[in-house]
């Protein structure tokens, strides 16, 4: 069986309100699938309807080729009978069981012999740095650690997937980024698939074989972190993952790898064909910051803009210039530093398309 | 299906614990509801014109209202000071005068009142002293009468306010202070302008418990007021019954109910309002603390005073009162005598008292437990609806005076149109113990729920296991620290109770409040105090083991 997860049409009302609308993705085995979306697009319900914490509305979810929900056959497996673990935003460690209770707990309702459990459970904690603090309770733990009980407790009855909800979002930046590759070493360890569910891009991107992007409960995209961020479907995807810059333009001609603009303040801009171009004349150029170089000139495809502010990130410095009364983005390496007021060159080496109407639509294709 | 099951064992629960509530707190307030607007089977308002009608009763009326504003006055006062006291000043000690301050809670407002006659009744200890001292032929106080009683119930009340005021201040974010003070304001400016304004509505909400509970209290009138035929609707019911005009006891009681229903009715008000100030602002630096200087030896000393007034000296009189051959006698060591801790063990009665009291408030403590558990988790984690209301419900006879329940307990349990005639053997204290105490179960198991995270359950069952096992595992262990502190509450509560079972009791039926109450109140003082004096370890003990709980608990 190549399918770890299936979801099919999975919907899921509260009330009048549509939470998850009608959506579909497949996980492939050993995967290691993110959910990624603003705050209150659904990620959680859809999470939490795999995990039988919820039950959806219409549609069909199956764990590794057994249907544990189908609304057209009322099939509504338990949660305590699908083979899942979970781990939850607040860690959910108990507070009355030491940290090997907490993971051992899953095996004891297997009825695995003592023996076995503490073979499992001390491994598990091994892997996770924890073995030391076994006989601890949840209230001599830091967070981090309690995020790590939380994480033994899930993985060590071997379940058919790992769902995660925003595990990481309690713990401070440093401890966060340690607890990334923590986890990407024990998925891969381990085998294990893992649904993700998080609203910070950069984490899918680092963590993640491939991404489904959601908003207002549809997904617009599902694919890898590159082609989400290379190949952005809908103007939302766009948005959300990275930043953007937008110039109105018009389409002047289009060759078999070339597509040439003339962008609001006159100036013409000739860049590679993106994947398609547009019916519409009227176009949106969409610009990442780091696809324009700054005092540089790249052939026939150069704006003449203003520096107004600068601001150092550390490994890169940020600008913001003004264009004929638009504002652009640029990221550059620090090296080549700018001063604020002067005139410069910019320089764009290629972009998205979009038709101008559909600038409101975050549906809306993008080439 | 699966989803149908599990609705089922919910639906039984639900279905079981809504007839418990039913039988035992809706039959019994709709019959004292009914039989008050009822004469001779038709509808009238006669019971209510009788009432109204003779002075006797309508004075008792008007003395519940006075006599408990006052005493809720004096209340207000004493545990508005004590809490500010001890929350924003360095008075040393702070952790056992927090302690000592609720003390009056441990002790039940009966022996309050009977320690208080044998120290400053005619021939109480401090009147004998008076007297020594000025050589004046009496005392210029009196402790029978309206002033007595008020002030014996402002001292043994005090507490509602001291809690519910401390609290408030102990949640306030100091920042608040802080602003005015960075905004020029003195101490006494932020006290008069922030300070007071923010906790304004923990002193009324405090201050309208211990109203209900002065309206509710029967004890303390009942030994001081009785006597010189001052009379209180709590005391005039008690009479009524042993005419027994029914018919107006349960008028009376209906107006009970109306006074507590209005205290109750601004109690929720100012609770809503509170919620308004964000005075829990979660955390924030130490509140600023007002250095006492000098003072600071002398104002722990007057608390200390103060609770030594309001709890040693009336033990103390009891205890004395226990080993004196008869009141008033000369205080010395030679007439020290254990006659009556002889009678109290020669007495059947006595022992009866006392093994109906340990037979009934465990079996009500755990019977409650066990269904307010239920309930709670019905209502907070299974969301089943109807269980809210049921808890509503519950929660009724918290604010309803004890001699509405005794009333009702009569009406609805002499002559039953099913089941049997509980009302003449020990089993009707039983059911009147359920009613009274179901809101006490029903607020600890509620708060401790609460406070389990719906995650730690959903934790359970992603981890494999079962409702019944996620049950068993996680949610009773965790619910565990509140179930005993309610279970010791509704324990301590029921063992000396008094308002309900002093209406309802019978001949060989009796429980250890009651045979105290009878003995003060016919005379035998000495015997009264000493069966007083030996149950109140046991009630210190509980006392102290509930208290303990709580800490312990707000400590997670
Ligand atoms: N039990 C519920 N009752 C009513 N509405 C709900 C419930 N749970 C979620 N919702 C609503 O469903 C929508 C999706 O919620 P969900 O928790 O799935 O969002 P999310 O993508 O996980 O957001 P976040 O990143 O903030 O966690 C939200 O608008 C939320 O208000
Ligand atoms: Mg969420």
């Amino acid at each position: 069986m190549g399918v770890t997860i299936q979801v099919e049409g999975l919907t899921k009302r509260f009330g009048s309100m549509t939470a998850v609308d009608a959506i579909d993705f497949a996980m492939e085995e050993h995967e290691f699938f993110s959910l990624v979306g603003p705050s209150g697009c659904g990620k959680t319900t859809t999470l939490r309807c795999v995990a039988g914490l919820e039950t959806a509305d219409e549609g069909r979810i199956s764990i590794k080729g057994t249907t544990v929900y189908a609304s057209a056959e009322q099939v509504d497996v338990p949660t305590h009978e699908r083979a899942i673990g979970m781990v939850f935003q607040n860690y959910a460690v108990w507070p009355h069981m030491s940290v090997f209770h907490n993971v051992a707990y899953p095996l004891k309702l297997k009825r695995a012999s003592r023996g076995d459990q503490e073979r499992r459970v001390g491994h598990v904690l091994q892997m996770l740095g924890m073995e030391l603090l076994g006989e601890r309770k949840p209230s001599q733990l830091s967070g981090g650690q309690q995020q790590r009980v939380a994480l033994g407790r899930a993985l060590v009855g071997e379940p058919d997937v790992l769902l995660l909800d925003e595990p990481l979002s309690n713990l401070d930046a440093k401890l966060r980024e340690h607890m990334r590759v923590e986890l990407k070493r024990i998925q891969r360890d381990t085998g294990i698939p893992i649904l993700y569910v998080t609203h910070d891009q950069l984490e899918a991107l680092a963590m993640s074989d491939r991404i489904a992007v959601m908003s207002d409960g549809r997904i617009h995209q599902v694919a890898s972190p590159v082609e989400i961020y290379e190949r952005p479907a809908t103007k939302f995807v766009l948005d959300f993952i990275g930043s953007v810059n937008y110039l109105p333009g018009e389409v002047q001609s289009a060759t078999g790898d070339t597509v040439t603009l003339r962008v609001a303040g006159g100036a013409t801009l000739t860049l590679p064909r993106p994947g398609f171009v547009p019916e519409a004349r009227e176009v949106l150029l969409a610009v990442r910051p780091e696809d324009m170089v700054l005092g540089q000139s790249v052939t026939g495809s150069d704006l003449q803009a203003k520096v107004e502010l600068r601001s150092f990130l550390g490994n890169l410095c940020e600008y913001r210039l003004s264009y004929q009364g638009h504002e652009l983005r640029v990221q550059t390496e620090k090296d080549e530093l700018v001063p604020e007021g002067s005139d410069v060159v910019v320089g764009v080496r290629r972009g998205y398309l979009l038709e101008s109407t559909a600038s409101q639509d975050p549906l809306a294709r993008v080439s | 299906m699966t989803a149908l099951r599990r609705l089922d064992s919910r639906l039984v629960f639900f279905v079981l614990i809504a007839a418990f509530v039913l039988v035992i707190v809706v039959y019994p307030l709709v019959q004292v509801l009914l039989r008050s607007l009822l004469v001779d089977g038709n509808w009238s308002l006669r019971n209510y014109e009788s009432v109204f009608g003779r002075p006797r009763n309508y004075f008792a009326l008007w003395n519940s209202v006075w006599v408990s504003l006052a005493a809720t006055a004096l209340a207000t006062v004493i545990g508005t000071l004590a809490a500010f006291v001890v929350q924003r000043t360095d008075v040393p000690f702070k952790t056992v005068l927090r302690f000592v301050l609720i003390l009056p809670f441990a002790i039940p407002p009966l022996f309050a009142a009977m320690g208080w006659v044998q120290l400053a009744g005619p021939v109480g200890l401090l009147t004998q002293a008076w007297k020594s001292l000025t050589g004046a032929a009496t005392a210029p106080w009196t402790i029978y009468g309206a002033g007595g009683i008020i002030f014996v119930l402002g001292i043994t009340k005090y507490p509602f306010v001291f809690i519910t005021v401390a609290g408030a201040l102990q949640r306030m974010d100091a920042s608040l202070e802080e602003a005015a003070r960075t905004a020029g304001a003195g101490t006494g400016r932020i006290m008069r302008d922030i300070t007071l304004p923010l906790v304004r509505p923990a002193i009324l909400g405090g201050a309208l418990l211990a109203f209900v509970s002065c309206i509710d209290n029967f004890g303390i009138p009942a030994v001081l007021g009785l006597r010189v035929q001052f009379q209180v609707l709590t005391t005039r019911i008690y009479e009524a019954l042993t005419i027994p005009d029914l018919p107006l006891a349960t008028a009376m009681s209906m107006l009970l109910v109306v006074l507590a229903g209005v205290a109750v009715w601004l109690l929720g008000k100012f609770e809503g309002r509170s919620g308004e100030h964000a005075i829990i602002g979660g955390k924030s630096i130490r509140p600023h603390i007002i250095k006492l200087r000098a003072a600071r030896p002398w104002v722990a000393l007057a608390l200390f005073a103060l609770t030594i007034l309001i709890v040693v000296l009336p033990v103390f009189a009891l205890l004395v009162t226990a080993i004196q051959p008869y009141y008033g006698a000369p205080l010395n060591l030679e007439t020290i005598t254990t006659r009556n801790f002889e009678a109290v063990l020669n007495s059947s009665a006595a022992q009866r008292g006392i093994r109906n009291s340990l037979t009934l408030a465990p079996i009500a403590a755990t019977i409650l437990v066990i269904v307010t558990a239920l309930l709670a988790y019905l209502n907070v984690k299974a969301k089943v609806r109807g269980a809210k209301l049921l808890d509503g419900i519950g929660m009724m006879p918290f604010a309803l005076p004890g001699s509405v329940i005794g009333v009702g307990m009569i009406l609805a349990w002499s002559n039953p149109p099913i089941g049997p005639t509980l009302y003449g053997t020990l089993w009707i204290l039983l059911v009147a113990y359920l009613m009274r105490y179901m809101a006490y179960g029903l607020r600890s198991c509620r708060a401790s729920l609460m406070q389990i995270h719906d995650s730690l359950e959903e934790a359970a069952s992603t981890s494999g296991a079962s409702r019944l096992r996620t049950m068993r595992d996680i949610t009773l262990p965790l619910m565990r620290p509140g179930m005993i502190a309610a279970w010791v509450l509704i324990f301590m509560s029921a063992y000396h109770e008094l308002t309900v079972s002093a209406l309802i009791w019978s001949a060989r039926n009796e429980t250890v409040g009651v045979w105290i109450f009878v003995m003060q109140d016919s005379g035998f003082p000495g015997r009264a105090s000493a069966l007083a004096i030996a149950i109140l370890p046991i009630i210190l003990v509980m006392f102290m083991i509930t208290q303990w709980l709580s800490a312990d608990r707000s400590a997670i």
